[in-house]
């Protein structure tokens, strides 16, 4: 078995994010990039343990992105992803989801794969769509949020394992196939400072997006993202807490109550 | 010049950071509470490989410089200051020394489980009559056939309560002051060794300090490190390189102490308005940031200096000099700049203050770092 996982680098929770000129995107200008999307840290690591677990062949990884994304494909091999492939995009190249998909489901033709792994969302756009739009393009079956998976090599079945609210459910689908995973069965691992420098070894290798140009163009939708952004504002400032003083709990219901409704005007 | 540190420096500084925060951070305090010292959390970071950054690759380390030991100290004490000089004292004071002084047996035989984790090392200088005076040492080792039979005590040794492998010096030659002084690797099983003493600190805790009782303890031959009678180089080589990478601690409490005073500057509002936006709150600010950056800087620099020449003195010293009263001062202006909260418990900051004050005391302290300082500089007077 052969599983392919996707990633994506995306900016620093902690970074502070601007809106870029055009109004259209974040403005990418100084702000510091994480390795690793957290929750592909969470599906890599779901793919590493059924390496282990199962005696799986291999784990690759598959990222598309700016020069700056081998970094996250040198964290994922720092994990223990065997190799890695990046597709590079020049600066300032647009991409959306489905485009992103394409892309992927390209450069995905050339690579074994029997599993395709996707994060939940990336932390930055939170789009959650390149999963199961890859599965289209690879003419796979999509599975998305998977928490937990086994695959039964006889019957080329998946068990899998989705937590709804209050509640599991476990569920069976053919594979090949391209799965978003929530959450794995453990939490994502450090990497080990061994692992770290080994990492700088492995395979990364570099496909200029340009080589995928002809690939691409026969899918539904062609070279270029089918969305644009028209606009992209950042979240409104949180405006301060108020404070109630009070000296009983009668006195605190009552100037709560109050505030809601003449000030928040929620009830 | 280049201020970056290297790919794989920074990936580690991430691993570290994140080990830290998630494993690190759920015993931080309990540490200090108890002084409890979390065995399982060391030996995590022992099969992650952070004990042996540094150490010689053939010996179960990762070949790297100094610069990824200080990466990863200063990674462990933005959130455990204590759990980072526990990881100094053994994978500095004990295992780089080995490996830099020890023979290939010796080195085979004792770094290997300490870059594991699987031991814990320590470093025995300092004694009840001989602190800042520490050449002045009086622990005894005579020779006797195969043996050397080590006398005398050690006190506010770092992790000395909890080490199974030891570097002791003490005099071969007593008569001969510093030029009689000698290494040794003692087992924590050699009969004869006890910790008389497990003490109760000020800060730091959870990172076990004791005093070591050495009665009639018989340590091989061959584990002498070095050569007889030239234990004083090891000793002065040792203590650049300590006062180097031991930097960093001082370092992580002061970024960790501006970053925790930046939020809360943000955050909490007094008059209408953050207290960010007052500028006596923001003088303060500008000035921890400017130790914070002058004591990177330093470190840096002292750590390349200490790699091109153990025998520089004033590199070391005066790095840990500044940037350990800079983690005290930048430490007592976050509590200030926390307010009643600062002086509270429940806030790191208090814990962070009393930690930060011991690099002002170990590894010889300010004073004497001084004047170690002063007399390169000046050379030879008349
Ligand atoms: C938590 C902790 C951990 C430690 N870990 C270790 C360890 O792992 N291994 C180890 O060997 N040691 C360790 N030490 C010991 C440490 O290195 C000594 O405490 C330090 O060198 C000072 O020695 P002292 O405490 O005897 O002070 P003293 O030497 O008695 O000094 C008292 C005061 O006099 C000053 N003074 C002394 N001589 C002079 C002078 N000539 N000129 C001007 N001022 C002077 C000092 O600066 C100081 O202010 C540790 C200490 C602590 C507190």
């Amino acid at each position: 078995m052969d599983v392919l996982v996707c990633v994506k680098q995306v900016p620093d929770p902690e970074t502070k994010l601007r809106v870029a000129p055009s109004g259209k995107a974040l403005d990418t200008d100084g702000v510091k990039f994480t390795i690793n999307n957290t929750y592909d840290e969470a599906m890599v690591e779901e793919a590493l343990r059924m390496k282990e677990e199962f005696g799986f062949t291999s784990v690759r990884a598959l990222s598309v992105g700016p020069a700056r994304a081998e970094e996250a494909l040198r964290a994922t091999l720092a994990m223990g992803a065997d190799e890695a492939v990046l597709v590079e995009t020049p600066p300032g190249m647009e991409l959306d989801p489905l485009f992103t998909a394409r892309l992927l489901a390209a450069a995905a033709a050339d690579i074994p794969h029997d599993l395709v792994l996707v994060g939940r969302h990336a932390q930055d756009d939170e789009a959650g769509a390149v999963g199961s739009a890859l599965g289209e393009y690879l003419g796979l079956p999509s599975y998305s949020f998977v928490t937990e998976l086994t695959p039964v090599a006889a019957s080329h079945q998946l068990k899998m394992r989705r937590y709804l609210e209050g509640g599991e459910e476990v569920f069976s689908g053919p594979f090949p196939a391209v799965l978003s995973i929530l959450k794995g069965a453990k939490d994502p691992r450090t990497p080990t400072l061994p692992n770290i420098l080994k990492a700088r070894k492995k395979p990364l290798k570099k496909i200029p997006v340009k080589d995928l140009e002809a690939k691409v163009s026969v899918l539904k939708g062609g070279f270029q993202p089918t969305s644009a952004v028209t606009s992209f504002t950042l979240p409104p400032p949180r405006s301060g807490a108020k404070m109630l003083e009070f000296q009983t709990p009668e006195e605190a219901a009552t100037k709560l109550l109050k505030v809601l409704k003449e000030e928040a005007k929620v009830l | 010049m280049d201020f970056e540190l290297s790919p794989v420096e920074k990936d580690l500084r991430e691993a570290v950071k994140g080990f830290a925060r998630r494993e690190l951070a759920a015993v931080a305090e309990k540490m200090d509470r108890e002084e409890y010292f979390p065995s399982e959390v060391f030996r995590q970071a022992g099969s992650l490989g952070f004990l042996g950054a540094s150490l010689p690759e053939e010996n179960g380390g990762s070949g790297l410089g100094y610069l990824a030991q200080a990466v990863v100290l200063e990674e462990l004490a933005r959130v455990s200051p204590a759990f980072a000089l526990t990881v100094g004292a053994h994978s500095n004071l004990c295992a780089d020394n080995l490996a830099r002084n020890g023979t290939p047996e010796q080195r085979k035989r004792y770094v290997a489980p300490l870059a594991s984790g699987e031991k814990i090392g320590a470093l025995g200088l300092t004694e009840p009559e001989s602190g800042s005076d520490a050449l002045s040492l009086r622990t005894k080792a005579e020779k006797r056939g195969n043996h050397y039979v080590l006398n005398g005590s050690k006190l506010f040794i770092t992790n000395g309560p909890v080490a199974d492998i030891l570097l002791v010096y003490a005099k071969t030659d007593p008569a001969r002051g510093s030029r009689g002084i000698s290494a040794f690797i003692v087992e924590k099983e050699y009969a004869g060794f006890s910790v008389s003493r497990k003490l109760d600190k000020m800060g730091m805790r959870g990172s076990p300090t004791g005093e070591l009782s050495l009665e009639n303890v018989e340590v091989p031959a061959e584990n002498l490190v070095g050569k007889e009678n030239e234990g004083a180089k090891v000793v002065m080589s040792g203590l650049n390189v300590e006062r180097a990478v031991l930097s960093a601690i001082p370092v992580g409490i002061t970024e960790e102490c501006l970053s925790l005073s930046l939020d809360y500057a943000r955050q909490r509002r007094q008059f209408g308005a953050p207290i960010g936006s007052f500028q006596l709150i923001q003088e303060k600010l500008a000035n921890m940031y400017a130790q914070a950056l002058s004591s990177r800087l330093l470190l840096y620099h002292a750590l390349d200096s200490v790699t091109r020449d153990k025998r520089r003195n004033r590199d070391a010293s005066t790095a840990l000099t500044y940037v350990s009263e800079a983690s005290t001062r930048v430490a007592l202006d976050a509590i200030q700049i926390f307010g009643g909260n600062g002086y509270m418990r429940d806030y790191p900051v208090e814990r962070l203050m009393r930690d930060a004050k011991l690099l002002e005391i170990g590894a010889g302290t300010s004073e004497i770092r001084r004047l170690v300082v002063a007399r390169e500089l000046l050379g030879s007077l008349e």
